[in-house]
């Protein structure tokens, strides 16, 4: 049996191959090897010191570093309730309405962009005496908020520049699962006498659960690794009130050439981004059987 | 138990490819140095803008020395500086580089990864090529490392129309330059500009320096405290001129050439590099702007400070192309190197014996070799990088948000005290 099935397998075997060097070489190497440099201490050149678990104390110790946690945790809210929220409420406005695929349209636009891109566009606008702040005086307000240089007002408004690039694939997204969903239990809602509020709490929402869930999933893993719009914004400052932990791990490897620390925090949060990724997951995706 | 066979043997195959894979990619090691000494020499930098600068150099490189240089220029300071380390552990290590000095070259130099100069700094010296005072510059344990690429000094830049208009002339005394600052504030000019990103320590330096240059020495090797009365008492200056108004708004992202151009302020302590980006941003040189040598703070001081920083060419011990990158290393210590680097790009001079066409820049190298000037090294390459970051971040902060000076030193003092006892 084992004889003749072999061919096959070799060959299939053969066909794999070349992925899964791809990735040992490209994904689980480098991430051994940053696990390993988290426990030495590292300039870059010549050999890595091995100094045990010296980094995550000095990590936990330092008071940027939990600031640095505070502002990601506020752009995991934040980019919960914005481009989800915003994204979703598109969807239910425009799913179904003539045309809805053109008022979806310029919401989806700004996604073609990089995020240093919409970084340097918001740069424009919000920066002190930028275009908002002129905007503003010309309707007398010459006294603004400072956007970018005031905390956490600056994490803010970062979060909405990232919610203007998001929103649109999110309803894209939210849209899909909408004509997702059969037609036969909307109808039977609908001759029930279920519309509005009542139809999307009983009916739509629980049914685009899964949908739900993946937006959520990909939205909390997104904001976790929040870096370009904070670099090209504010470069985590000022000081480092709006950093967020992608951005401390490039300064402390690339800029401080400490590269046993950055590791340190990049293993950090490759953890809490797999452990939030997978208790969400496992959680939401288990309930699909429900309904 | 074939499956189980099969399943360890395809596992172990595919090991085998990834370390060749990885093989391949890490190099294997150093490569012999060539000995040629004409040719063409690849030459990284993170200045990428200067690039057409250094192509317009072959022509007086390739005639002169026979050297031509391939030039790759990186934009981001970061990526390269670490593009740069991890080069030394291949054969591609560098002919030729730009790097920086203070600790960042100690650092390459402790690890032997950089060919010594001295043999070159001993020439340019006797030649009259470079003065003693930038060999120390490059000089680690008693030998040279690296030739200077340029040197800039930290000066006042402004904006001669808003002088001219207020009736200011360019300040001769800290009490002038504060007279200065005191009209153009009433006049509803900001003085000033300032950031609060990267660029957030020239003040800082200028004010240390300049009421006393043993103490911003001892910053630099540890023996003064950032939380030192001396230091707190600097930092209150000038947080009172921060409170006078006399700073731009550190949250605009205007560039400086053209917030100079505008009258968004009309003075900016910047490099004298800052010519090309002003020249860039319209302005004529010695007609809409002009900069002068900011006076001491203390006016007891017998010689007025000037920062001065250099940036290095260095040559990779193990790079194959050593003797060509240290060929061309000397060609450009030479006075005819330097004049065609400063047609081509338009510096100061660090050669005395070069031409300088901008007259601006002519006068400023001469002012500042008077005797009456003090130079120090720039704060930038004068602090240990892990100090000098949160310093920058600190500084950016204070800047942002004018304050109680305490908190932003005692940052910047946990910092040094945590480098200085590693030191020990």
């Amino acid at each position: 049996m084992a004889t003749r099935t072999a061919p096959y397998q070799w060959s299939a075997r053969g066909f794999i191959a070349p992925g899964v060097i791809l990735v040992a070489v490209l994904l689980y190497l480098p991430l051994l090897w940053t696990t390993f440099l988290s426990l030495t201490e590292y300039n870059g050149l010549g050999d890595p010191d091995l100094i045990g678990f010296e980094n995550y104390v000095e990590m936990f110790e330092d008071p940027e570093f939990v600031g640095s946690l505070l502002n990601t945790l506020l752009w995991v809210v934040g980019t919960l309730l914005i481009p989800v929220g915003i994204g979703l409420a598109l969807a239910l406005l425009t799913w179904n309405l003539p045309g809805g695929v053109w008022l979806r349209l310029p919401f989806l636009i700004p996604y073609a962009l990089s995020g240093i891109g919409v970084g340097l566009i918001w740069s424009f606008i919000l920066s002190s005496n930028g275009a908002l702040d002129q905007a503003l005086a010309a309707f007398g307000i010459t006294d603004p908020p400072r956007w970018l240089v005031d905390a956490p007002l600056n994490t803010v408004v970062m979060i909405i520049a990232a919610a203007w690039q998001g929103v649109g694939v999110n309803a894209l997204l939210f849209t899909i699962g909408l004509n997702s969903i059969p037609k036969e239990p909307l109808e039977a809602a609908r001759v029930d006498g279920a519309t509005g509020g009542r139809l999307f709490t009983s009916i739509l929402w629980p049914m685009l659960r899964p949908l739900t869930a993946v937006v959520v999933g990909l939205s909390i893993v997104a904001s976790l690794k929040t870096f370009d719009i904070v670099l090209s914004m504010t470069k985590g400052g000022p000081g480092r009130a709006s950093e967020t932990l992608a951005l401390t791990m490039y300064k402390e490897t690339f800029v401080n050439s400490d590269y046993g620390l950055g590791s340190a925090i990049a293993v950090f949060l490759t953890i809490v981004t797999m452990i939030a990724a997978i208790l969400y997951l496992r959680e939401q995706l288990s309930k699909k059987h429900e309904f | 138990m074939n499956s189980r066979r099969t399943k360890i043997g395809a596992g172990v195959a595919a090991l085998a490819a990834s370390a060749l894979l990885l093989t391949a990619c890490t190099g294997g090691g150093a490569a012999d140095n060539t000995g040629e000494t004409t040719g063409t020499l690849d030459f990284y930098t993170d200045k990428a803008a200067w690039e057409p600068d250094f192509d317009e150099l072959n022509t007086a490189s390739e005639e002169q020395a026979e050297i031509t240089l391939n030039t790759t220029g990186y934009s981001d300071a970061n990526q390269y500086d670490a593009f740069i380390k991890q080069s030394f552990r291949t054969a591609k290590s560098p002919g030729l580089f730009t790097w920086h000095t203070g600790s960042s070259l100690t650092e390459l130099v402790e690890e032997d990864l950089i060919a010594e100069t001295t043999d070159i700094w001993t020439k340019a010296v006797d030649e009259g090529w470079a003065t003693e005072d930038l060999r120390e510059t490059y000089t680690v344990d008693g030998k040279q490392y690296c030739v200077p690429m340029n040197i800039a000094y930290w000066v006042m830049y402004y904006n001669k129309k808003i002088f001219a208009e207020q009736g200011i002339d360019v300040p001769t005394t800290w009490e002038d330059l504060d007279a200065a600052a005191t009209k153009l504030k009433s006049a509803g000019i900001t003085p000033y500009y300032q950031t609060s990103t990267l660029f957030t320590f020239q003040w800082f330096q200028q004010l240390v320096a300049g009421t006393d240059p043993e103490l911003y020495e001892g910053l630099s090797t540890g023996e003064v405290k950032y939380t030192d009365p001396e230091i707190v008492d600097i930092m209150n200056l000038w947080l009172e001129e921060h409170e006078a108004g006399w700073f731009s708004d550190a949250g605009s992202t205007v560039d400086p050439a053209v917030g100079l151009k505008q009258g968004d302020y009309a003075m900016i302590n910047f490099g004298s590099f800052f010519n090309g980006s002003l020249d860039g941003a319209g302005m004529v040189s010695g007609e809409d702007y002009d900069m002068f040598v900011i006076p001491a703070t203390n006016p007891d001081l017998e010689q007025t400070p000037v920062a001065v920083e250099s940036g290095p060419l260095c040559v990779a011990e193990s790079s194959s192309q050593k003797a060509l990158g240290l060929a061309y290393s000397e060609w450009w210590m030479s006075a005819d190197a330097q004049s065609a680097w400063n047609d081509a790009r338009g510096d100061v001079a660090f050669n005395p014996k070069a031409t300088v066409s901008d007259p601006m820049l002519a006068d400023l190298g001469t002012t500042v070799a008077d005797g009456e000037h003090l130079l120090f090294t720039r704060y930038f390459e004068a602090t240990p990088t892990p100090i000098l970051t949160v310093a920058l971040e600190q500084f950016g902060a204070f800047n942002a948000n004018p304050g109680d000076p305490l908190p932003f030193l005692e940052a910047i003092q946990a910092e040094a005290d945590k480098y200085w006892a590693d030191q020990e």
